[in-house]
């Protein structure tokens, strides 16, 4: 059970990490992250009948991720 | 959402607007990890009308003139609804006074400040906004000092110690 939440509790303070670094990042990439986070809500919020769509903006060549 | 900015800077300039600052999720978001939003919420302050008369209408038919289409409460502007929001009391007119002036990219832009979103959740006091107060509580670097000078000015102290005990 301990081993248990020991697992947990290292997953949890990764979580939380992350959270963090997310909130450290550029503005134009938190916009970037929440265009995403809209393509995967919006599908879900319009079959509860909300009609949204995610936006439909332009990304500059900053922006874009590169592989 | 550069382009979006660009059009809102341009209709400051052209003085449909008099200043604007972005707020609502998007404005946290500024501060704290991305929060999903469907639309960028504006604060606005618009030219006095003759009559005294607080209406975003000269707004719309300027934006109407620039082509962009009002839908429902929003404008679409470049791909972003846009929610132009008046600024309907004194928290608000004093964040938009002291919006922080920053960049998007190349675009200069302006935000609220960290402690007046959060004051602005903390009036507003639905559940959405507890949780856009533990956010910016938890991730913003909130000045302390200014924040609690914010919250006696407009008796929100209660609601803030209710929030956080």
């Amino acid at each position: 059970m301990d081993r248990v939440n020991a697992k947990a509790a290292a997953l949890f303070a990764a979580k939380e990490t992350r959270r963090r670094k997310l909130a450290g990042l550029p503005f134009p990439d938190k916009v970037r992250a929440v265009v995403r986070l809209q393509r995967m809500a919006a599908p879900l919020w319009r079959a509860r009948g909300k009609q949204v769509a995610a936006w439909e903006i332009e990304q500059s060549a900053r922006q874009r991720p590169t592989r | 959402m550069e382009k979006t900015l660009q059009v809102l800077n341009d209709l400051v300039r052209a003085k449909v607007l008099s200043r604007y600052a972005i707020g609502g999720a998007m404005g946290a978001t500024f501060y704290v990890e991305p929060v999903l939003t469907f639309d960028l919420d504006v604060f606005v302050v618009l030219p006095q009308t003759r009559g005294g008369l607080l209406t975003l209408e000269p707004l719309y038919e300027a934006l109407r003139a620039r082509g962009y289409r009002v839908e429902d409460e929003t404008v679409n502007i470049e791909g972003v609804p846009v929610q132009f929001l008046p600024p309907y009391n004194a928290l608000l007119e004093e964040a938009l006074a002291e919006a922080q002036e920053t960049r998007y990219e190349a675009t200069p832009t302006r935000v609220l400040r960290a402690e007046h979103l959060l004051a602005i959740a903390l009036q507003t006091g639905r559940d959405k906004d507890r949780e856009r107060v533990r956010l910016l509580r938890e991730q913003a670097r909130l000045d302390l000092k200014y924040l609690n000078g914010v919250l006696a000015r407009h008796k929100l102290e209660d609601r803030w110690k209710e929030w956080t005990a």
